[in-house]
């Protein structure tokens, strides 16, 4: 399960950074550089102190830019101290590496979480609640979550609660 | 004739054992004040904005006729409903049959209350005020700690939700909280639960009750 | 009968006013080995398992198919379930056996087997186990922080002093749930005036957790709920799916999470099936590893007056603590909820986990007095902290707390107050005086600070969620009222949200906002003088009571 959405992962970089053309010899980009780098818990861990080079907020920010000086004057917002899926993709590596694959299958589905709004993820998590949605409207919200989002683990992974919803009676009675 | 102590209590233990002689019938409660609900079938959506639904738990003053306390659960309703109406409120009474916990049986209420607002209570009498809008387990106001629960509380728990009921902010019931409430009675409340739990009907619709005090 | 004297003082002692069941096997109200617990058995066809514990996968039930497909490692499962449930408690108390071996094997079980484990060891073994299993080397502590009232200035206050007494986590919770913001802003201030780097949560229903943390008003959390029947977990209003989905929600927006379960909460819901507690709690064990989560509260938690009214309740609490450990997962070992009125029994229940240490000793050790603590009391409260103390120092024992000075204590309580009357009036919530400050400052508890307006703190409340304000709100509201520290403190945890490296197991932060935890602070127990070994500075810290006369002061 998780080696296969871990190949799933890395073909899915590799295409990317194709589609871009040159993807070597770039400024370390986070997502392509933590696929290929092979983080190693000993050594690379807590990536904070260890490895602060690798990491940025999803809206640019390095660690060092985060200063009570930068949130006065307006240049730190909320959105600036935010996890990168890219940061917990790496994470994710990490977790494996120890031996916490769960974990790290946790982290993945979650990078693909930082696509879509709170606002959104608190509605889809209601959703998923019993007696909550249909069949169809899970479906929907894979289908959502697929499409709109690229998060396709998440979409797998509630098709498969809209399966095991309808074998233990557990969707919403139209 | 002499009157000394030993024959007035002798003379109230004659009293007591008659006021408990009227048999219980078979819907009315064993203790407290006698009270009798009649099932009216299917409990339907009220469109009164003026009334507070009251939704028992499976088996209150049915299979189980007081709290974990020992309150009579005639002497609770009565109260409660006396709250509501002192805020010139009506209370209606359902009970829900699809669950035992307080939580969701006062949600399924407060869809079908013409004010959005619901008391739910257990048979161990854990209440909850509870509003249309709001997560099932979430609340405007929880009583979890049914021990600490007694008659004031509950005529103070109608009187609140009918002021939610009105648009009003009330204060909330003052929040009791006793530490040895849980060694002391959560395994009992357990026991009680399960006893309320075996009656739920899975599926079932709520019912309409008609109280008669 | 004429009563026996001896008789009539044992009746009155505190022990006595417990509540205890005899046990009741059909209904599930069984600590260990009930009758009706399923016999060990797997099958995997094509990977896949297709039998687990007698039960074929056409009939497993949502919880089951979980397990089943996300818990279990079928590489390792035939291998594991062959060995005998002897032979794997051998393992776990022999110090020749490495934690990670263990642990390889444990990935393969089911939870019949696990239960079989248990229901060979006692409660010594179950120690030793602990004290090698669990997962971060440094064992540490978390506190509860509430007022029957939900008044915030008194949650600040005492936030600051149980975060410099020494708890690393602080959870609170409310009496009126529309408080539930006021809590939490209220805590953060006085956790980062107390000690820079505690971490704060406050417990609410799911989504509205969710909300706070997704603001930045609370650092982590621990109240998602998971079940070991399908009936109660639905009744959790939740099922895996849901609430895996939760989990990966929380760490998407970067933010520490573990699940919370523990035995007796299906039969307190009414519907344990007729299984025994600790098989029904394993089930959830397996349900948060298999959810990918890092950790769980387990120990029975706020249903621990249910196990500890039945025979081996108490054993079985230590067991479920050990089976999350063995998982691999931070166990926040509960030792919080009251359960007995009897001071002797609950310091027993206790050395359990004090003794071995776990992640967290308490998860919930009461930092108010015990009539304001809105988990119904806790075990431990703040009249209790000498006696902490002072256990730690008879037996040698890391129990994460310190001795603080009164100047000290009044110092930080006074800081949280104040800092959070800035907060208050920066962002136009109702005023906070210098009178409740003063009061917060010097009280024991809720009785001794003056009442706020409710109802106009609850619409202040609401629209703190309306206005949208977050966290990177609070640390400007600090820092233009010259608490520059508080609010550099908050923006350091708010910053553990980029890195994501305390998403890991068992991270706590210290001082300087590092994170520690089982991967860089990873439990290396291999008998004596291996694994936790107390610092100088640290014993120093705990032999150091200002209660213990200096034999130099009587030199003439």
């Amino acid at each position: 399960m998780s080696q296969e959405k871990m190949i799933e992962d890395m073909v899915r970089e590799v295409l990317k950074s194709m589609s871009k053309g040159a993807p070597i010899a770039q400024t370390p980009q986070a997502a392509p550089v933590a696929a290929t780098q092979g983080l190693n818990p000993d050594k690379d861990y807590p990536l904070a102190t260890k490895r602060p080079e690798l990491l940025k907020s999803p809206t640019g920010k390095k660690l060092s830019d985060i200063t009570l000086a930068n949130v006065l004057n307006g240049d730190v917002k909320s959105q600036d101290v935010r996890i990168a899926p890219e940061t917990l993709r790496m994470q994710a590596e990490i977790a494996d590496g120890v031996g916490r694959n769960q974990f790290g299958d946790n982290l993945r589905r979650a990078a693909e979480l930082t696509a879509i709004p709170d606002e959104r993820i608190l509605q889809i998590y209601n959703a998923l609640r019993p007696y909550r949605s249909t069949r169809a409207e899970l479906l929907a919200i894979a289908e959502e979550m697929e499409t709109k989002y690229n998060a396709k683990i998440n979409a797998a992974f509630v098709r498969e609660a809209a399966g095991v919803y309808e074998r233990r009676n557990r969707l919403r009675a139209e | 004739m002499q009157i000394n102590e030993q024959m007035i209590r002798e003379i109230i233990v004659q009293v007591m054992q008659g006021m408990e002689q009227p048999k219980p019938t078979t819907n009315a409660v064993a203790t407290g004040r006698p009270m009798t609900l009649v099932e009216k079938g299917e409990a339907r959506p009220g469109t009164r904005a003026d009334e507070v639904i009251i939704a028992l738990a499976p088996a209150f003053a049915k299979y189980q006729n007081k709290t974990i306390v020992n309150v009579p659960h005639s002497d609770v309703l009565r109260e409660m409903i006396a709250g509501i109406e002192e805020e010139g409120l009506n209370a209606r009474v359902i009970r829900v049959l699809r669950t035992s916990d307080v939580a969701f049986a006062a949600h399924d209420a407060t869809k079908l209350s013409g004010s959005g607002i619901a008391i739910g209570i257990q048979s161990r009498g854990t209440s909850v005020i509870h509003q249309k809008d709001l997560p099932p387990l979430s609340n405007l106001e929880l009583f979890s700690q049914s021990p600490l629960l007694d008659l004031p509380a509950y005529r103070a728990i109608g009187r609140n939700a009918a002021k939610y009921a009105k648009g009003e902010s009330p204060t909330p019931v003052p929040t009791k909280n006793d530490q040895m409430a849980r060694p002391k009675f959560q395994a009992k409340a357990a026991v009680l639960h399960i006893k309320e739990t075996e009656h739920v009907v899975q599926g079932a619709k709520p019912i309409e009750i008609e109280v008669k005090f | 009968m004429k009563r026996s004297k001896r008789f009539e003082v044992l009746a009155a002692r505190p022990v006595n006013q417990d509540g205890f069941v005899k046990e009741w096997p059909e209904v599930g109200l069984i600590a260990m080995g009930s009758p009706n617990d399923p016999i060990p058995s797997i099958k995997i066809e094509n990977g896949k398992i297709v039998e687990m514990d007698g039960v074929a996968r056409s009939n497993f039930d949502f919880i089951e198919q979980f397990i089943a497909d996300y818990a279990i490692d079928v590489k390792v499962a035939e291998k594991a379930m062959a060995m005998e449930a002897s032979q794997i408690a051998k393992m776990l108390v022999d110090v020749n056996v490495s934690r990670k071996e263990v642990v390889d094997i444990v990935r393969g079980l089911t939870a019949a087997k696990l239960v079989a484990v248990f229901n060979t060891m006692n409660v010594v073994e179950m120690m030793m186990a602990m004290q090698k299993m669990r997962a971060r080397k440094t064992p540490s502590n978390q506190c509860h922080i509430t007022n029957v009232n939900d008044n915030p200035v008194l949650i600040a206050a005492d936030g600051a002093e149980a975060a410099l007494r020494g708890f690393d986590e602080m959870e609170t919770t409310v009496a009126v749930v529309r408080y539930a913001p006021f809590n939490a802003l209220a805590l953060l201030i006085g956790s980062q005036a107390g000690r820079g780097g505690t971490l704060i949560q406050c417990a609410l229903e799911e989504a509205t957790e969710l909300e706070l943390g997704m603001r930045g008003i609370t650092a982590y959390a621990e109240t998602i709920s998971v079940y070991g029947t399908e009936n109660v977990f639905v009744d959790g209003d939740d099922t895996p799916w849901s609430k895996a989905f939760l989990a990966s929600a929380y760490a998407s927006r970067g933010l520490k999470m573990r699940f919370t379960s523990g035995t007796g909460s299906e039969v307190q819901m009414g519907y344990a099936e007729g299984k025994s507690m600790l098989y029904l709690e394993i089930r959830c064990i397996m349900l948060t590893r298999g959810a990918g989560v890092q950790g769980l509260q387990n120990g029975s938690v706020s249903c621990i007056g249910v196990p500890a009214a039945v025979p081996s309740g108490i054993r079985a609490v230590l067991a479920e603590n050990l089976c999350a450990a063995m998982l691999d997962m931070e166990v926040a070992s509960s030792n919080d909820q009251t359960f007995t009125h009897s001071d002797i029994r609950r310091t027993a229940r206790t050395l359990m986990q004090f003794l071995p240490g776990t992640d967290f000793i308490c998860s919930g050790y009461s930092g108010v007095p015990n009539y304001d603590n809105m988990f119904a009391g806790s075990n431990w409260d703040v009249d209790d902290y000498d006696d902490w103390n002072i256990m730690q120092r008879d037996l040698k024992v890391d129990g994460g707390l310190r001795p603080a000075s009164e100047e000290e204590v009044i110092a930080v309580r006074n800081k949280a107050a104040r800092g959070l009357q800035a907060v208050f009036k920066e962002l136009g919530f109702p005023a906070i005086t210098d009178e409740e400050v003063e009061a917060a400052t010097y009280a024991h508890g809720s009785k001794d600070v003056p009442a706020r307006n409710v109802v106009e703190d609850l619409k202040a409340a609401q629209e703190l969620m309306s206005r949208g304000i977050t966290g990177i709100d609070i640390v400007k509201a600090l820092a233009k009222n010259g608490f520059n520290d508080l609010a550099g403190h908050i923006l350091n945890i708010l910053k553990q949200r980029i890195s994501g490296d305390y998403l890991h197991t068992s991270a706590i932060l210290d001082k300087d906002f590092n994170v520690i935890s089982a991967v860089n602070s990873r439990n290396d127990y291999r008998g004596p003088g291996t694994g936790y070994q107390m610092s100088d500075e640290r014993w120093n810290e705990i032999k150091n009571i200002s209660q213990a006369i200096n034999p130099s002061d009587y030199d003439a």
